[in-house]
């Protein structure tokens, strides 16, 4: 399932899944999409390592 | 002297960092539009026969006063890409995702917890005709802002049976020539009616079952009622001041729809009983491009009974109430185009 973090209005970060159920509810009280944290990243050596 | 034809309108699919910086070539587009019109530049002049002491009532000297642009539509046949376009300036809380397709999920922002107040994002605007040395026309509007949409459904052949127009507004700010070199034109991945693969309104589903061949049209509109962006500070060009915001007043969500009567309708049932439900209509063009607008709690406000191309029909006026769980509406929008309003 995919996912993308978001934060609340009081600052929480989560990483939540893209269905309209989980992103609506949390978007409709202020919810914003924010990047993915550093450490949420794949490291591009492990991407490479892949190919 | 050009014929209009010659003009090329290419706009910021992606927004711009702030109100007064341009965006960069990298993220903007270049599409067709339906309204033949440039956009007008509106600079206005005062003068002063209110002032006496000049020993008489005529005015004697003019000054710049401000640049009063007029608003401006985009008027196109309705593509997965211009919707979420659309859609994400005019309402601002934006969740992108995917990698190709990529899907917009889109909410109208809250003052509250909206990291720009009561700003959405911003645009710019490019208009050009033989651009190059000798251009008829070359400038670039910054800091646009959709101001409303409206979004057309209806029973015809082709395009034209989903047609989407964004009226934007602009500071007065702009760059000449504006040094920008317009990319290919896009090709939108567009809708038709015969796309339409969910419509249901308040329980009752227009497109299967009893009530499968009732649907005539549907007009969905949003407003945003901008403020005007004058204030100290808000910034000139040409000596003429211009605006430094637009912030949303009171926003207007509306819904009419057109349906033939027939018997057994539940419409008139559903007003009265002062029904409420979820609303849903989805196009569907492919697995990559798709719309669909979630109205999350619609009651009827009007029923008004009528005859369309010689059919008794009932147009129906909704009435979209704010949910306090789920708000007031979702668009998701999947389209092959990444960075839509980013």
């Amino acid at each position: 399932m995919e996912t993308v973090f978001m934060r609340s209005p009081d600052g929480e970060l989560k990483e939540v899944e893209v269905t309209t159920e989980a992103l609506t509810p949390r978007m409709a009280s202020g919810w914003h999409q924010v990047p993915a944290p550093a450490a949420a990243q794949k490291p591009v050596v492990v991407a490479e390592e892949e190919k | 002297m050009a014929n209009i034809s010659e003009l090329l309108n290419g706009w910021g699919f992606g927004k711009q960092t702030a109100i007064g910086t341009a965006n960069l070539v990298a993220t903007i587009w270049r599409h067709t539009n339906l309204n033949t019109k440039p956009w007008a530049k509106v600079p206005v002049n005062e003068d002063d026969r209110a002032e006496i002491g000049k020993g008489h009532e005529f005015p004697t000297q003019l000054f710049k006063s401000h640049y009063n642009m007029p608003a401006y539509e985009l008027s196109k046949y309705a593509s997965s890409e211009f919707l979420a376009w659309a859609m994400s300036f005019s309402m601002g809380n934006v969740v992108v995702s995917g990698s190709g397709p990529y899907t917009y999920t889109i909410v109208p922002a809250l003052g509250a917890t909206n990291p720009t107040g009561l700003e959405l994002p911003y645009f710019s605007f490019l208009q050009q005709i033989r651009p190059g040395g000798s251009a008829v026309l070359d400038e670039m509007l910054v800091g646009c802002a959709v101001k409303g949409w409206k979004l057309s459904i209806k029973n015809s052949p082709g395009r034209a049976s989903a047609m989407c127009s964004v009226e934007c507004v602009t500071t007065g700010q702009y760059t000449s020539p504006s040094a920008i070199t317009l990319p290919a034109i896009s090709t939108p991945h567009e809708f038709n009616a015969g796309m339409i693969s969910a419509l249901t309104f308040n329980g009752i589903n227009y497109l299967s079952g009893g009530s499968a061949k009732q649907f005539v049209s549907m007009e969905a509109s949003w407003e945003n009622n901008f403020r005007p962006g004058f204030f100290p500070g808000s910034g000139a060009q040409d000596g003429y001041q211009i605006q430094g915001r637009f912030e949303w007043g009171d926003r207007a969500f509306a819904v009419q729809f057109v349906v033939r009567v027939q018997a057994g309708s539940t419409e008139y049932a559903n007003l009265i009983n002062l029904t409420t439900g979820t609303a849903t209509f989805t196009m569907t063009r492919d697995a990559n491009n798709s719309f669909t607008m979630l109205i999350q709690k619609m009651g009827f406000n009007v029923a008004e009974l009528g005859n369309t191309d010689g059919i008794v029909t009932l147009q129906i006026t909704g009435v979209q109430l704010y949910d306090p769980t789920n708000g007031m509406v979702t668009m998701t929008i999947t389209t092959p185009l990444q960075g839509i309003c980013q």
